[in-house]
């Protein structure tokens, strides 16, 4: 076990992203609205050693009644518009929208049109657009952060 | 390929097959619900369909026969509208919108009540409902239903070109692309009669373990943070982290999106890079090994791991269980053996000695097939890799199949053609298979135990909904 944290410090050091002390943070609440689960793997990898998103004071939170941004992949489903609206009326305000990923964006979208809504922004207002099919971890964070500093807030 | 045949006939042929040991490995509707085709496949990879007419909007059923086929069955009847004689209850998988009574099964008793999760789940999980019937904390039994993601991508690729069609499979998921796309690629070929050269089947085999390299250390993260254990699921992220790069660095996307064609491979890797990338993958096998003794010598985490989520020799078998959650019950099921398609030579899969189908046999499954998966990337990028085109030379036909394996288990692809236009293509892929047994494998558990029950099989929503 010993090692294993030697190691993860080690790697800590060496080569995470350098983190600017902003003193503010952002919780996130993600909702897959029917992705390829590629976003989602991405997205899992930005909080690993490598990035480590929870250093910037990012971090993914259980509850969108705890959340401050609602983290949205897929091209919205048909059966997913209602979970997807439940989550967002159920995030306390100010809140904010960010589509993660090309689907979400209405990019390239695959599917039947009777299975589909849409792009996220038919149905809720996006404040920050993450685009790349999947956005590489990098694009992730560093997108995020700048919705941390308030560049991307709309 | 057997023309359609009576209803009789069609299930006493399945029947007679299983016997003879070949497996059932997917049915769909097809004709416009004309017809219902079972796809069949012997432990030596060999192939074949049975068809039956379907009249009066009924075809007969052989859930009895194979077990497996109950979510095929269930998906023909809400998306084409076929019945099936003798699957009672049919309940619906894909359709939603339905009384609770339609789709879950009833668990009477004393004092059982019922617990929902989902479709949003707490983490960076995707969307899926989980409906456990529990008594205090003991789950007696769990209906999954998915198909929250469902796009409708089968039926939406209908009509585009067999080029085109590639990208319905490919994206029907993202942590099964490769394997996805090479079952179609393979199945295109077959249907076209074009067969394979050593480059080509050298270059898809590369894939496919560069695919299942990243995806095996990510199930071992998952299990890690299925416990709580954030030091094992941080080093094994950073892991994952450092294979995405690898696949990055030889094919220009992370998850090596783009590299499998129908008919050929435009894969490039020359002597530097192969060089390079076998120096990065002894690397993550030494990392890899060094915090895999960690995690063995961590008694509190171990201490989770067995005898939750058991799925027994016999029982994998009759619910047609693939992949690892099989192999770790025993059951030595691997679409590498005898892959004429792929590389894989004599390949032969390898089994725990433990083999007892718990949690521990699944995630210590896992770590036995990664070095596996290194040596043979090793092997395969010890020179330069070129493009190559698949050769004519095989027989046309109408109907097309191919099968790969995904870190997940066997996925196998009919490709139907109109010409060269898709008329029909089914995608039944390893987390399709092994949904059915994670619900078996999370009865008699306690409920805190499925997320660790789940994260041992990992399996994809996305490929399963399509």
């Amino acid at each position: 076990m010993l090692t294993l944290l030697r190691d993860l410090r080690l790697l800590r050091r060496q080569i995470a992203l350098s983190a600017p002390d902003r003193g503010r943070s952002l919780a996130l609440r993600h909702v897959d609205a029917g992705s390829c689960n590629g976003c989602e793997h991405e997205l899992t990898l930005a909080t690993n050693p490598y990035y480590d998103l929870q250093r910037f004071g990012l971090g993914v939170v259980a509850s969108p009644r705890h959340a401050d941004v609602l983290l949205v992949t897929g091209a919205v489903t048909t059966r997913m518009r209602e979970p997807l609206l439940i989550a967002y009326h159920a995030m306390p305000e100010p809140r904010r929208v960010a589509a993660l990923g090309d689907c979400a964006l209405g990019c390239g979208l695959l599917g039947r049109q009777e299975e589909l809504v849409g792009p996220v922004e038919t149905i809720l207002p996006v404040d920050a657009r993450i685009p790349g099919c999947p956005p590489t971890p990098e694009t992730i964070a560093k997108l995020l952060l700048q919705l941390i500093d308030g560049a991307a807030m709309g | 390929m057997s023309v359609a045949g009576t209803a009789g006939a069609y299930r006493e042929r399945i029947a007679a097959a299983l016997d003879e040991g070949w497996r059932f490995a997917g049915l769909h509707a097809s004709e416009g619900g004309a017809v219902v085709r079972t796809l069949l496949v012997d432990p030596g990879g060999d192939t074949r369909l049975e068809t039956v007419a379907i009249q009066g909007g009924v075809a007969p059923s052989i859930v009895d026969l194979a077990h497996g086929a109950a979510w095929d069955e269930r998906e023909a009847h809400d998306l084409h509208g076929v019945g099936f004689d003798g699957h009672e209850p049919l309940r619906p998988l894909v359709d939603h919108d339905l009384d609770l009574e339609a789709w879950t099964v009833p668990v009477r008793g004393d004092g059982p009540y019922q617990v929902a999760v989902g479709p949003i789940h707490a983490g960076v999980i995707e969307s899926g409902h989980f409906r456990f019937h529990v008594v205090g904390d003991l789950i007696l039994h769990l209906d999954a239903r998915l198909f929250y993601k469902h796009r409708g991508l089968e039926r939406a690729a209908e009509g585009h070109t067999l080029d085109a069609g590639l990208a319905y499979a490919a994206r029907a998921c993202a942590a099964c692309s490769i394997t996805n796309s090479v079952a179609y690629a393979h199945a295109c070929e077959d249907a076209l009669g074009l067969e394979t050269t050593p480059e080509l089947a050298r270059a898809r085999t590369i894939l496919l373990e560069l695919e299942r390299a990243w995806s095996h250390l990510n199930d071992i993260a998952a299990v890690c943070a299925g416990v709580g254990l954030a030091a094992g699921n941080n080093r094994f992220s950073a892991l994952t982290e450092q294979a995405r790069r690898l696949n990055a660095a030889l094919t220009g996307h992370r998850f090596l999106f783009g590299s499998v064609h129908v008919g050929g491979s435009s894969l490039e890797i020359d002597a530097a890079a192969a060089q390079t990338a076998r120096e990065e993958l002894a690397a993550i096998d030494a990392e890899a090994r060094s915090a895999w003794r960690e995690l063995l010598f961590n008694a509190s985490f171990q201490d989770r791991l067995p005898d939750v989520g058991v799925v027994a020799t016999d029982d994998a078998v009759r619910l047609g269980a693939v992949g690892p959650s099989a192999r770790a019950a025993g059951v030595p099921d691997d679409a590498r053996i005898g892959a004429g398609r792929l590389a894989y030579g004599d390949f032969e899969p390898v089994l725990p000695r433990r083999a007892v189908g718990d949690v521990r046999a699944r995630f210590e499954q896992r770590a036995l097939e990664l070095p596996q998966s290194l040596d043979l990337l090793a092997s395969l990028l010890d020179r330069p890799l070129r493009p190559a085109d698949a050769t004519p030379g095989g027989e046309e036909c109408k109907i097309g199949v191919g099968r790969a394996e995904s870190p997940r288990g066997a996925t196998s692809c009919v490709v139907e053609r109109d010409g060269d236009r898709l008329a029909r293509l089914r995608l039944r892929t390893g987390s399709y298979a092994n949904w059915p047994v994670v619900a078996f494998a999370a009865a008699h558990n306690m409920l805190p135990d499925f997320p660790l029950i789940n994260k041992s099989f990992e399996l994809c929503y996305a490929c399963a909904d399509r």
